[in-house]
This record gives structure tokens, C-alpha cells and sequence, in this order.
């Protein structure tokens, strides 16, 4: 069955990379290559997840980890460049597997010196406040083929990857340093697959996002090898109930507030990225329910660069889902659910190996304790996460151009 | 310290000797329609990983690279533009991938380096022992 699924994916993967190439290829010169740029990535894996849901129902080895695109840069004019990306995502479980643009924007480079520059973004934009959203769907990009979850929540994937609207982006080269600052106000559709990931699937009504607004601050000293940034997110979604409904009308509001750290060295790196979330609903599971609650995560992770083409990762996470619930007894005296669905930590181990220039070979282990960003969100599933402890592995090909 | 320690000491600085000297610094290099630009080490840092992306006169900065494990590539990064090549990479594939920008021209080798800066305006690359003469200028660094 695995085998057979393996090969229908190989296939389709095959056919369109092939596709891909074409395009690409052909005799062109140095001017249509600045106007016209075309890139693109493939990449098929297993995972598998024991006694947990995460990446489906029954902890079976799976090849649901696909993911594969192709986008496009066009140059307008001098300050005006076209750029679009349509990808297809296979996670499981984790989110709403199928095609999807990924992104499809006018790039308007408003302002511009040798000391700063201005770019505002009209369009379907990707989130590019946190360290590693806006191209958390590259495998490539990525430090792990799983991210961490207190910051990278599969569950919330679709309403943060992006958002349909505008972004800026000024970049300011000063003595101090460089200095980004960006802004973005964007919401995103909602599938009937994501609602069903973040509330539950007894959830038939219409999840919307009203509004979502980021703002992120990066600062990298002069002739440092470290940089640090500072985001803050303020996101609000309705639900409306549909009839025979077992949930009632809601207002959620998710709040973040987060910091981070970079270090890249010669061979050592170092990344963290801390995050408070607030949780707030009214409604959903009665009319006059009321839920208010912080969250609290942070992971800590280090990379070596055994030689160019082995690079080896550990990295430890925490998670909370309320900070003033730190061993899950609230939730379990008010919800019935088992206490370690307040929580979840995370140590992880990984390698990746570059088999050439534009293909590698990426592994991972997970081992778990807690089950708090297992989804769905608001209606958890304690039937099948019915284990405090975890594991889950994960190795994947990627080919990227 | 005796005789032997001495000798010793000299021709353990003397096997240093040949990198220190004979190897040539690498230059960036420009198309001529710039005119006679001098930048800084972070300057060039600036626009190698695409922060700034036009010319004081306003024309679009053309950037040209070798693959990132070719020699000449790494000695620019680490030494010139005090960059690891993995760092320049990470942003690059960052920039590609999420709509922010384009990323730099990768050409096969060094030749076709030096025949696209050259005929490109507005392009920049890198070289070594280019004189200044016909259709590359060789950029003043000031720092």
C-alpha cells in the first residue's frame, strides 16, 4: 500500500518536474534571465508518529509529506517586479493537504538609497515576521522537516503562512547596523479543512478571519554574527454557526507576542525564538462561554556543520497553552481532558546531507511529552492522543532549481 | 633559544609564507555604465545579498555569482564581503522562495562571469587580476 503510494507520488512528482524544467530551459540571455526568473522544489518523504494524531488517526508509517512548487519573478519595470508561487502540500493530518497559490504579489520598490529602501507588497504575501514563515513550506529553508510547534503550529498553518492584502518592507543600512522593519495586514481564506483542524469536525458552520495585522522589527549589529528580532500579532476570526450545529457563534482572538535570536558562525548556529499567545474565545461551545488564556513557548536550537555537505541539529522545545496552567489542572477540573494536554515539549536530533548542490537528504526524531498543539484546537481528541509521551520521525528527499 | 628552534620557527612562518603573499585579493568588478562607483566592504555586502538593489544613479544592480562552492566565490564571500557562502545562500533561497526578490544570476563558470558583468549594464561580479580596461571596471573598495 505504502509502496504503491510512494511510486503514484514519485510519478506525478516526476511529471511535473519535467514540466518544470521545460519551461526553464532553452537558450536565454543575461537580460531575460533579470526580467524573468523561474524557480522550483520537489520534495517526497515518511513520517511516522506514533500515539498521536498528528500526522494520522492511527500512527502508521506515512507518505504524507510532499511538497512541491514553482514560482515566478517578473521585472515591470525598474520598481516594479510580478512574482507568483503555486505549490502543493501533502502533511496529513497536520494541515489541508492540495494545491493552493502560495503567493501572488506586485513588488513596488517605492523608495530607495544605498542607505535604505522601501518595498511595498499588494497582493497575497507571505508572512515574513517570524524566522523561518515565510518559506516554512520549502523544505530546503527549513532547519527541520517539522518545526518547531510552539511557534510553527501546524494547526494554524493556513491563517499564517500569509494573507491576502499588503505588506512593507524598509530596510535601513545605518552605523548601527542593518535594520528591517516590516508591517502586514492580510487575512486568509479558510478551508472547510481548516476549520475543522482548529475547532473540530462536529464544527460544520463557517470560520472567517476578520483581521490580522504583524509588525516585525530585525536588528543585525555592524559586523556581528548575531541578529535579533521582535514581532508582535494581533488576529481576529468569527465562527458562524450553521443549523443542526452542535457549536454556537464565536469571536477568537490570537494575540502573539515574540522574540528572537540568530547566530550563524562558521560552523556553530544558534537560533531561539520565544512566543507569548493569547488565546481568547466567546461562544463556540455555549452561547456565553468565555475563554481567556496565555500561552507560553520557546525553543532553543543548535546547528554544527560537520563539512559542507553534513550539517547535524538538536534542539529542545517548551510549550504551554496556559502559562498560569503550566501542569494542565485547570484543564483537566474544567474540560475533563487529561492533564497533559497543557503542555508539550520537544527534543529534537537531525542531520541533513547534501547529496549535491541542489539535492538533500534530511532526517529527524522527535521525542514528545504532552499533546497541547495536537489538533484539533479548541475540541481536542484525548480518544486518540491518548499518550503523554510521543515520538515521531521523519526523512525526506529534496530537489530544488 | 637554540639554533634548532630557530630554524625551526622560521620555516614555520615561511610555509605561510606563499598564501599571504601570492595569493591576490578578489575584486569586485562592474559594468562600465555604473561609472567610477567605490563602495565599502559592507556596501558590497549590502548589495551581494540583495538589501540594496539599484545604483546611486538608479539603474537596477545586475548581480552575477559563481556556484557557492566554487573557490573564487568563497574567497569573496569570507574575505571580502566578510559573508559565509552559507549565509549568502540562506538568503538568496529565502528571497527566491517567499516573493521578496530575485535572487543573484548563478553562472556556470568564470568566463561567462566575466563575459556577462562585462556585457550587462548595471551588472556586478567578481574577479581576479582584471585589469582596468575595456568592458569591466574593477570597483575602488575604501575600507
Amino acid at each position: 500500500m505504502l509502496s504503491k503510494l510512494l511510486i503514484k507520488k514519485c510519478s506525478v512528482l516526476q511529471s511535473s518536474l519535467i514540466a518544470l524544467l521545460l519551461s526553464a530551459s532553452g537558450s536565454v540571455n543575461a537580460k531575460d534571465i533579470q526580467e524573468l526568473q523561474i524557480h522550483g522544489f520537489v520534495a517526497q518523504g515518511i513520517i511516522e508518529a506514533s500515539d498521536s494524531d498528528f500526522v494520522n488517526d492511527d500512527g502508521d508509517l506515512s507518505s504524507a509529506l510532499t511538497e512541491l512548487g514553482v514560482n515566478f519573478s517578473y521585472q515591470l519595470f525598474d520598481n516594479v517586479r510580478l512574482a507568483g508561487q503555486a505549490v502543493y502540500i501533502d502533511g496529513g493530518n497536520r494541515y489541508a493537504d492540495g494545491a493552493r497559490v502560495d503567493y501572488a504579489l506586485l513588488d513596488w520598490t517605492a523608495y530607495q538609497t544605498l542607505e535604505s529602501k522601501l518595498n511595498i507588497y499588494l497582493g497575497r504575501h507571505k508572512n515574513y515576521h517570524w524566522l523561518y514563515s515565510s518559506t516554512r513550506d520549502i523544505p530546503h529553508t527549513r532547519p527541520t522537516i517539522v518545526l518547531p510547534q510552539s511557534i510553527y503550529f501546524d494547526g494554524f498553518r493556513d491563517i499564517a503562512v500569509g494573507g491576502d492584502g499588503i505588506a512593507l518592507s524598509y530596510k535601513h543600512n545605518s552605523g548601527v547596523g542593518d535594520i528591517d522593519i516590516n508591517l502586514s495586514y492580510g487575512t486568509s481564506d479558510i478551508s472547510d479543512k481548516q476549520t475543522e483542524i482548529i475547532l473540530s469536525e462536529f464544527a460544520t458552520g463557517e470560520m472567517t478571519h476578520d483581521t490580522d495585522y504583524q509588525a516585525s522589527v530585525y536588528w543585525q549589529p555592524i559586523d556581528s554574527q548575531w541578529r535579533f528580532g521582535i514581532v508582535g500579532l494581533d488576529s481576529e476570526f468569527g465562527y458562524d454557526q450553521s443549523e443542526n450545529d452542535t457549536f454556537y457563534d464565536a469571536k477568537i482572538v490570537l494575540q502573539r507576542f515574540m522574540l528572537n535570536a540568530l547566530f550563524e558562525g562558521e560552523r556553530w548556529e544558534f537560533s531561539t525564538e520565544v512566543n507569548q499567545e493569547r488565546f481568547a474565545l466567546d461562544g463556540f461551545y455555549a452561547p456565553s462561554a468565555h475563554l481567556d488564556r496565555k500561552g507560553q513557548g520557546i525553543y532553543m536550537q543548535m546547528r554544527y556543520r560537520l563539512n559542507e555537505q553534513v550539517r547535524l541539529l538538536a534542539r529542545q522545545e517548551f510549550f504551554y497553552a496556559d502559562k498560569d496552567d503550566r501542569g494542565g489542572d485547570n484543564l483537566a477540573s474544567s474540560f475533563g481532558l487529561p492533564k497533559y494536554f497543557g503542555y508539550q515539549h520537544d527534543t529534537t536530533i537531525g542531520a541533513s546531507v547534501d547529496l549535491a548542490s541542489n539535492l538533500r537528504l534530511q532526517a529527524e526524531f522527535h521525542w514528545y511529552q504532552g499533546t497541547a498543539r495536537l489538533t484539533p484546537v479548541v475540541a481536542p481528541n484525548p480518544g486518540i492522543n491518548n499518550s503523554e509521551y510521543w515520538q515521531m520521525w521523519a526523512l525526506q528527499l529534496m530537489y530544488w532549481f | 633559544m637554540n639554533i634548532k628552534n630557530l630554524i625551526r620557527l622560521a620555516l614555520f612562518i615561511v610555509s605561510f609564507l606563499p598564501l599571504t603573499v601570492f595569493a591576490a585579493d578578489v575584486q569586485p568588478i562592474s559594468h562600465p555604465s555604473i561609472g567610477d562607483v567605490q563602495l565599502s566592504k559592507l556596501e558590497l555586502r549590502r548589495i551581494f545579498s540583495k538589501r540594496v538593489t539599484n545604483w546611486p544613479n538608479g539603474q537596477p544592480i545586475v548581480v552575477f555569482v559563481l556556484e557557492s562552492s566554487h573557490p573564487l566565490h568563497q574567497r569573496f564571500s569570507k574575505e571580502t564581503l566578510t559573508i559565509f557562502p552559507y549565509q549568502l545562500d540562506r538568503i538568496w533561497q529565502k528571497i527566491t522562495y517567499s516573493g521578496i526578490g530575485t535572487a543573484p544570476i548563478v553562472v556556470k563558470d568564470y568566463a561567462t562571469l566575466l563575459k556577462q558583468v562585462a556585457s550587462t549594464p548595471g551588472a556586478i561580479g567578481y574577479g581576479e587580476n582584471i585589469e582596468q580596461k575595456g568592458g569591466l571596471h574593477v570597483i575602488k573598495i575604501t575600507d
